[in-house]
Order: structure tokens, then C-alpha cells, then sequence
């Protein structure tokens, strides 16, 4: 948390790794990670050694119910919104070059 | 002229049980205000008349909701109705089922009149950022309704409807209540289940109603609270009942953060503020001024980090396969949540913003748990000032954040809360007071805001349209 770590480099990927193309005129987000990134250097200011973090605050683990198959959304209601459909499948796109 | 959409929940019920009107004309005069108004207003992103028209003829005004229309903020699920998030993404997205609050509230009898605006996936404090255009702010068509439930909170103060709900992460149902002058009551976290509530920051995420008195928003939480085994962060109890009235605030403890009045406090917001810390004086509370509460700063950065972390996440599973739009829906406000999320979370980074924004959250839990030892309740203005312009957060990246910086910690330490209408500034435009206890203490909530709203009269003043 110290300078400005948000490089082009850093930024490009950040992108990949978000599955988002950033257009050219939209390349002002890299300032404003940096000013984000920037912000909450305030927190250096409180000592956290041997703090415990909180993920969730009501404080549950492991909620789990009975395994049995209960009523859930008919094939043809699953594929109503997708807008390609094969076969009773999603189609998606190719994720591996043939 | 009272006409039937200015109802509260209790008068319209009264007048369907006594058949002084029907469910028909009680639906059709909010349909007839949303005509009227809502070109200008931009409360709605969909009005659903057939639907609404048609579920009035059938209504069961015995049920707790039979026959009262009800504006749903438009990221829950609403079977077979559009569900957009006020995200072009979602622009042609059917809901396929319904939230589980939806089902409770059908249930109920609730008829959904149609859906709000909100800031796209709920990102914001404004309704500014919704791919469908800023909502207006009923008491000043050039001023901000606050968001991200913007829309349900200008319906409700237009009277467009009876009752509404939206979705609170962090300020996102009593900022905008507070700017427009309504009640707005977040719960506990899990206290309402999140299921079908299109996610945004999932650890503080809580679904609560928007209403125009504490009465009627007490009773809709009643109806949308309640374990679900939908939603394993829900709290597994029965559902949340009113308590009784008090006559007076005896005994009661009230707590005063001095860092809750920033400096960029608007003078009149803290001078309604210490009003009404007169008027709870009077009601028989002592009011104690607490001078170490944690500084809402730390929230602030708390909050940025986790929401953009917990965004960009949840934000994954929209890739245009199985519903709405690919990727390149997104508006740039969601783009720059999801790559400083996807930063703060990716290898060399965790540690430093993550990891960091969690212990510190711990810290702001302690602190509440600390104040609660010494006070029952908190109070404090909901935002440093009153309703902004529109066109407030062009360049602002972290509008939101600095706007909510007084609910944001309680959010993250998932503790209920109120905004009610206590004052108004110099212009008109309305003056909210935020009430916050532990968790699970909804019933003090509501006994402090009902007692105040009793001896006040903001919440009588309606605007001028």
C-alpha cells in the first residue's frame, strides 16, 4: 500500500483478470484505482496486529441442510433467458482452440 | 383533497376493511400518480398496470397486505416480470422466480405495482448512475433522490404507491429515505433474506422497506423477515414482530457519536439533529455524547475495499450465457467497482487491502460493541447534508462512499437501523435522523422512532408537485 501501484501493466491485467475491455476513453479508471488504492491507505493507521477479520457478522459456519432433492426451475425455464440455446444446452463460447 | 395513493399502509387497510374503496380503485389511483408523474420523476423503470389491475380484482383484503400496492426496487427477482438492476446488461432479462421477500409478499397480498430505479447493480448513493436515467427528487426535480433505492424512496414520498421496498449494502435504503423526506428501516443483516436480491456486497446486503411512516414500515418488515434456508447467512428465527408502544423514553440511554458531524456537516442537518436530541430529552431519554466513536473514515476505506472486492465476484457470473447481455453492458461505474475489487483480491495484493479491510472491520464491531456497553441506541444524522444536485457525482469515484460514510458502519457491522424525517434545510429539502442499536434489537428501533415520529411532524409534510 505505498506509491502508486497501479501500472499500465498491473492495469491490463487487472482487466484480463476481470474479463472487461476497457475502451481508450476509459482509460481515466486507472487514475481512479490509483486514487481509490490512494484513499484507503488510511487504514495503516490502525494497528491490527493479532486482530481476527471478520468475514461475516452474524457469525454462521457451515450452514447445510438435508440432502434431498427439492423442486427446482424445469429445463425449458433455465434455458428461457439465455439467447443461444442448442439442444436443451447453453451454448456458450469456445474456451479451447480445436 | 386526499386521494387514495397519499394513504399510509394503515389508513388504506382501514378503508379496504370498512369497503370505503377497493382494491381496483386503491391500485389505479397510485397507477393514475405514476402517469401523472413519473415522466418527470423517473421513480419507475417498470410499471406493471395489467398485472397490478388484475391481481386488485382478486384481491383478499384480509390478508396483512391484501390489496396494497407495492413499488419493488428492481434488483429483486420478480417471476416473469423484467428485472434489470437498472443495468442495460439486464435489459431483457425475465426473472424466472421470485426473491423469497417477493414470495412473502405475495403471499401476503401485496400487489407489485411495478419497479424502481436504483444506481446500476446498486452501485451508488445518487440513482444517478442507473443506465435508465437519474431519478428526481420529489421535493426538487433538481436535486439527487439518493440511491441506490432511490426510486422506491421518491415513490414513496410522491405517492406513486402505498408501500415500497428496496436493498440496503451500506446507506442504501436511509440515505435515500433520509433525502426524500420517508422512513426507511434496514435490519439486522440476515434478519431479511437476501435470496433473489440481485448481489452486490453479499456480507452486508439486507433487503427492508421504505415506507411513509415508522408504522408502516415496522409492518412490511414484519411480512419480509424470517429465516430462509435459501439464504444460509439468514438469521434461522421466526419473523420479526412489532413490539409494544412505549409511552416515553424512561430509563433509555442514547448515545451521540461526535464523529458522526464531519466537517463537512451542513449546518442545518446538525442543528435538526441536536432538535432532536431535545424533543428525545423531552420523550424522557438521557442523551449521552460519546466522543470516542471511531472516526467514519476508516468505514469509508473499509467499505471501498470489501464492496469492490465482493463486486467484482459477484459480477463474475454475468457472462451473457445463461442470461441478459455479455460483458460489454457494463457501465463504466460497474467496470471501475469490479477492476479495483479484482485488484484488491488478486496474488500480491491480498494481504494490504483485503485481509487489511477485514481486521479493521472487526475493529469497527468492537467499537459498537464498546459504545453499546455505555448506551441501548445510537442517533445521528443519516448524511452530512441534505439531497445534492444532480450531476453531483460526475468525477466523483467515490461519491457513494463519502456520502455514506455515517451508515456505513453499521452496515458493516450488520446492525439495524431507521431514517426518519427530522427537519428540513433552508431550501425545503428534507433532514433525516438515523437510529442504531445492536443486532437483533429492531424492537428498540422501533419503539424510538415511532415515539419520536408521534411528537413530530416532518414526516406530515408532504411535497409540492
Amino acid at each position: 500500500m505505498s506509491g502508486n501501484p497501479i501500472t499500465d501493466a498491473v492495469f491490463q491485467h487487472t482487466a484480463k483478470l476481470s474479463r472487461l475491455e476497457i475502451k481508450p476513453e476509459e482509460s481515466y479508471i486507472k487514475d481512479q484505482l490509483a486514487q481509490a488504492a490512494e484513499y484507503v491507505e488510511v487504514l495503516k493507521e490502525l494497528n491490527t496486529d493479532n486482530i481476527i477479520p471478520t468475514y461475516q457478522v452474524n457469525h454462521k459456519s457451515n450452514v447445510l441442510r438435508e440432502d434431498i432433492v427439492e423442486a427446482s426451475l424445469s429445463q425449458e425455464l433455465a434455458l428461457s433467458q439465455a439467447e443461444n440455446t442448442d439442444n436443451g444446452y447453453f451454448k456458450t463460447t469456445a474456451t479451447i482452440k480445436k | 383533497m386526499t386521494t387514495l395513493n397519499q394513504l399510509t399502509l394503515k389508513e388504506a387497510k382501514e378503508g379496504l376493511k370498512s369497503n370505503k374503496f377497493s382494491p381496483t380503485e386503491l391500485t389505479q389511483s397510485c397507477l393514475d400518480r405514476i402517469k401523472s408523474l413519473d415522466k418527470k420523476l423517473n421513480s419507475f423503470v417498470t410499471v406493471c398496470e395489467e398485472d397490478a389491475l388484475k391481481q386488485a380484482q382478486s384481491a383478499d383484503i384480509f390478508l396483512p397486505l391484501g390489496g396494497i400496492p407495492i413499488a419493488v426496487k428492481d434488483n429483486f427477482l420478480t417471476k416473469d416480470i423484467r428485472t434489470t438492476a437498472s443495468s442495460r446488461l439486464l435489459d431483457n432479462y425475465i426473472a424466472q422466480y421470485d426473491a423469497t421477500t417477493i414470495t412473502k409478499l405475495k403471499n401476503a397480498g401485496a400487489i407489485i405495482i411495478g419497479k424502481t430505479n436504483l444506481d446500476a447493480w446498486a452501485h451508488g448513493s445518487s440513482t444517478e448512475t442507473s443506465d435508465y436515467g437519474p431519478t428526481l427528487n420529489p421535493w426538487n426535480p433538481e436535486h439527487l433522490p439518493g440511491g441506490s433505492s432511490g426510486g422506491s424512496a421518491a415513490a414513496i414520498a410522491a405517492d406513486e404507491t402505498i408501500i415500497s421496498i428496496g436493498s440496503e449494502t451500506a446507506g442504501s435504503i436511509r440515505q435515500p429515505a433520509s433525502w426524500c423526506g420517508v422512513v426507511g428501516f434496514k435490519p439486522t443483516y440476515g434478519r431479511v433474506s437476501r435470496y433473489g436480491v440481485i448481489a452486490m456486497k453479499s456480507s452486508t446486503d439486507s433487503p427492508g422497506p421504505i415506507c411513509k411512516t415508522v408504522d408502516d414500515a415496522a409492518d412490511v418488515l414484519e411480512i419480509m423477515s424470517g429465516g430462509d434456508p435459501y439464504d444460509a447467512t439468514s438469521i434461522n428465527e421466526a419473523p420479526w414482530k412489532k413490539p409494544e408502544i412505549r409511552t416515553n423514553l424512561n430509563g433509555l440511554k442514547i448515545g451521540l457519536p461526535l464523529s458522526y458531524f464531519p466537517s463537512q456537516t451542513q449546518p442545518e442537518v446538525k442543528s435538526s439533529i441536536l432538535s432532536a436530541v431535545e424533543t428525545l430529552k423531552k420523550l424522557g431519554a438521557q442523551i449521552i455524547e460519546l466522543p470516542d466513536v471511531l472516526d467514519p473514515k476508516y468505514s469509508i476505506a473499509v467499505y471501498t475495499i470489501l464492496q469492490r472486492s465482493e463486486v467484482s465476484s459477484n459480477l463474475a457470473r454475468f457472462d451473457g450465457i445463461r442470461y441478459g447481455h455479455d460483458r460489454s453492458f457494463f457501465g463504466t461505474e460497474a467496470k471501475r467497482r469490479i477492476m479495483l475489487g479484482t485488484y484488491s483480491l488478486s496474488a500480491g495484493y491480498y494481504n494490504a487491502y483485503y485481509l487489511k479491510a477485514q481486521k479493521v472491520r472487526t475493529l469497527i464491531c468492537q467499537d459498537f460493541d464498546k459504545q453499546f456497553q455505555k448506551v441501548d441506541a445510537l442517533i445521528g444524522p443519516v448524511s452530512p447534508t441534505t439531497a445534492l444536485k444532480l450531476g453531483a457525482t460526475e468525477g466523483q469515484s467515490m461519491f457513494g462512499e463519502i456520502q455514506d460514510m455515517l451508515v456505513e458502519p453499521s452496515s458493516i457491522s450488520g446492525l439495524p437501523g431507521i431514517s426518519i424525517p427530522c427537519g428540513f434545510d433552508k431550501v425545503g429539502l428534507p433532514i433525516g435522523l438515523q437510529i442504531i442499536t445492536p443486532q437483533k434489537r429492531e424492537d428498540l428501533v422501533y419503539q424510538i422512532a415511532k415515539l419520536f415520529e408521534d411528537n413530530t411532524e416532518y414526516h406530515l409534510q408532504k411535497p409540492q408537485l
